[in-house]
């Protein structure tokens, strides 16, 4: 049996907070239009690379690490709109003979011209500014020979000139990438549904209703499993309460790490939210207990430690599990019907920003105060109001309503008095 | 229009459909009775109470939590609703349209429609906007609506 297929997963636009929360990662997803350049823009890098003299036929691998390998991409800290992406360059020959400054700046100087707003060298990698807001990190990396298919070594030298600090950090990024796929199978039909409203947000994008019931190639899925979701939003939310914050916040790849580990196919968003979150707090709250920083490496690849740069103390990952702890606080008030919608609101903007909340809300509303006005609702035994969605969705059959429905809606106007 | 649904014959339809609604002060005489119990249209749970009695209009209210006001909002602190406003109850279908009557089940109409205002409600005070259409007492009839008056 492919397991990778034996899962439906929960559409997370069955339920209200669910939705609210899908609608929010909907709003901080890399547009379709940025997605479908991503690809083209890592092959014109290498070829640019590979028409340079200090680049021709020195490139090994050249593939995308990070977030775009495992499709949890969203708006970078500090933005609703602007996008991080990160390329691997493994490189060979003469590279290896390089000191970690040199080869950053070999890779600076054969990128210098390269059409795009700004060529920035970092600590590890070359970033490229695209006009549309993408960023594209460049990493050069060393193959460690002896070592697995890609476990390799990528260079650590801040500049300009040579430190005592400059060094090759050993990681295993494709292996990583793996991993994450391996622990978080892909659910046909939450993927489907999430990846159709996505595709259907970007006005460029917009394809005659005709097409909409094209069967996409599953690995284009821009979100394959509930869990990949999940962690969007925690992402988000670490963005959001350190975005003000000057020093390094909690990597994306250790945060990657937990919903791999805590990923559990058929939860609904909400619930796998809240458990990847339990599952750090746990392993915080461990580390903390004995005085000790809070250790995550890589699980293919025990010396590329995730949380080498973060956190700096055991006071930085208090911090960040309490953020973490007053989100589970408040999405199991919502889950339980506590939470009163104005509140609500107030909750979500101040853990997943205003715009973005704002924007989730207002597409709900819209949606649901078009169904009513149409009595396209259904209704639940203990009264909840259920938006049927279209019959079939990007050729993944539509999963019947989760729950059972004892009522149809019939005509109504909503009448009386403004008091 | 078919024929009027007595009183027992809406408390039946009520049981079968929406159990966690029970009877309450039920006068056969005066074929009346009240509803009451807990909902959960969206995200919070509330306690609506649907008073009704044969021969005149279904009236809802909801008993708990006391509903948020949104002073200065283009539809009115509280939209879709018949005064007092210390004691307000829900208007779920324009009188004037035929959309209810007396041989309609309350199972079928006044309860759904319940929701549909607690939906459109919520998303209200999220949004500021109420999305679920309908109009004012104090609107302009639409034209397709001016033959039925």
């Amino acid at each position: 049996m492919n397991t990778q297929f034996a899962f439906a997963g929960l559409n997370p636009f069955d339920d209200p907070l669910d939705r609210l929360l899908a609608e929010i990662a909907l709003s901080i997803q890399l547009p379709p239009s940025l997605h479908d350049k991503a690809k083209g823009r890592y092959d014109a890098v290498r070829n640019y690379l590979e028409r340079t003299v200090a680049f021709q036929d020195q490139i090994e691998h050249f593939y995308p690490q990070g977030s775009m390998a495992i499709d949890a991409t969203i708006s970078n800290r500090g933005t609703d709109d602007e996008y991080d992406l990160d390329v691997v360059s493994q490189l060979g020959g003469r590279f290896r003979s390089m000191e970690p400054l040199e080869i950053l700046k070999a890779l600076e100087s054969a990128l210098a011209d390269y059409p795009v707003q700004r060529v920035r060298r970092q600590t590890r990698c070359v970033t490229l500014y695209y006009s549309d807001k993408m960023h594209l990190d460049v990493t050069p990396a060393l193959r460690g020979y002896g070592k697995p298919d890609r476990e390799s070594f990528i260079t650590h030298a801040k500049g300009p000139v040579p430190s005592d600090d400059d060094r090759l950090v050993d990681m295993n990024a494709f292996g990583f990438v793996e991993w994450y796929h391996q622990m978080t199978p892909l659910e046909a039909r939450m993927a489907a549904e999430f990846h159709r409203r996505w595709r259907d947000r970007d006005t460029l994008s917009f394809r005659a209703e005709a097409e909409v019931d094209d069967v996409p190639d599953q690995a284009d899925f821009i979100v394959k499993n509930t869990a990949t979701l999940a962690l969007q939003l925690i992402k988000r939310l670490r963005n959001i309460v350190y975005a003000g914050y000057a020093g390094r916040i909690p990597p994306s790849v250790m945060l990657s790490f937990y919903a791999g580990k805590a990923a559990q196919p058929n939860s609904s968003l909400t619930a796998m939210v809240i458990r990847i979150a339990k599952w750090i707090i746990a392993d915080i709250e461990k580390a903390s207990l004995y005085g000790k920083k809070l250790h995550v490496a890589n699980p293919v690849c025990e010396d590329d430690v995730f949380t080498d740069r973060w956190p700096e103390s055991v006071d930085q990952q208090n911090e960040f599990a309490q953020h973490l702890r007053n989100m589970v606080k408040g999405l199991d008030q919502m889950r339980q019907g506590e939470m009163f919608p104005d509140e609500m609101m107030d909750w979500l903007r101040g853990n997943f920003g205003d715009r973005v909340v704002t924007r989730a809300a207002e597409n709900i509303a819209g949606e649901v105060g078009s169904a009513i006005q149409k009595s396209q609702q259904l209704y639940t035994r203990r009264g909840g109001l259920v938006i049927p969605k279209p019959a079939i969705v990007t050729g993944v059959a539509a999963a019947p309503v989760s729950t059972a429905t004892v009522a149809a809606a019939r005509p109504h106007t909503f009448f009386g008095r403004k008091i | 229009m078919g024929s009027l649904l007595s009183i027992e014959e809406q408390i039946v339809a009520m049981k079968a459909t929406w159990p966690m609604l029970l009877p309450r002060n039920v006068d056969h005489h005066l074929q009346s009775a009240r509803w009451v119990g807990k909902v959960r249209a969206q995200h919070c749970w509330y306690t609506i109470d649907i008073r009704y009695r044969l021969g005149s209009m279904p009236e809802v209210r909801i008993i708990s939590p006391t509903l948020v006001r949104l002073p200065d909002n283009v539809e009115g602190q509280l939209p879709h609703v018949y005064p007092p406003a210390d004691d307000p109850t829900l208007c779920l279908f324009d009188p004037r349209t035929g959309e209810w009557n007396p041989a309609m089940a309350l199972a079928q109409t006044t309860v759904p429609w319940t929701l549909d205002w607690l939906g459109c409600y919520e998303l209200w005070l999220m949004t500021g906007k109420w999305t679920g259409g309908g109009r004012h007492a104090n609107d302009p009839v639409p034209a397709s609506m001016e033959s039925v008056q």
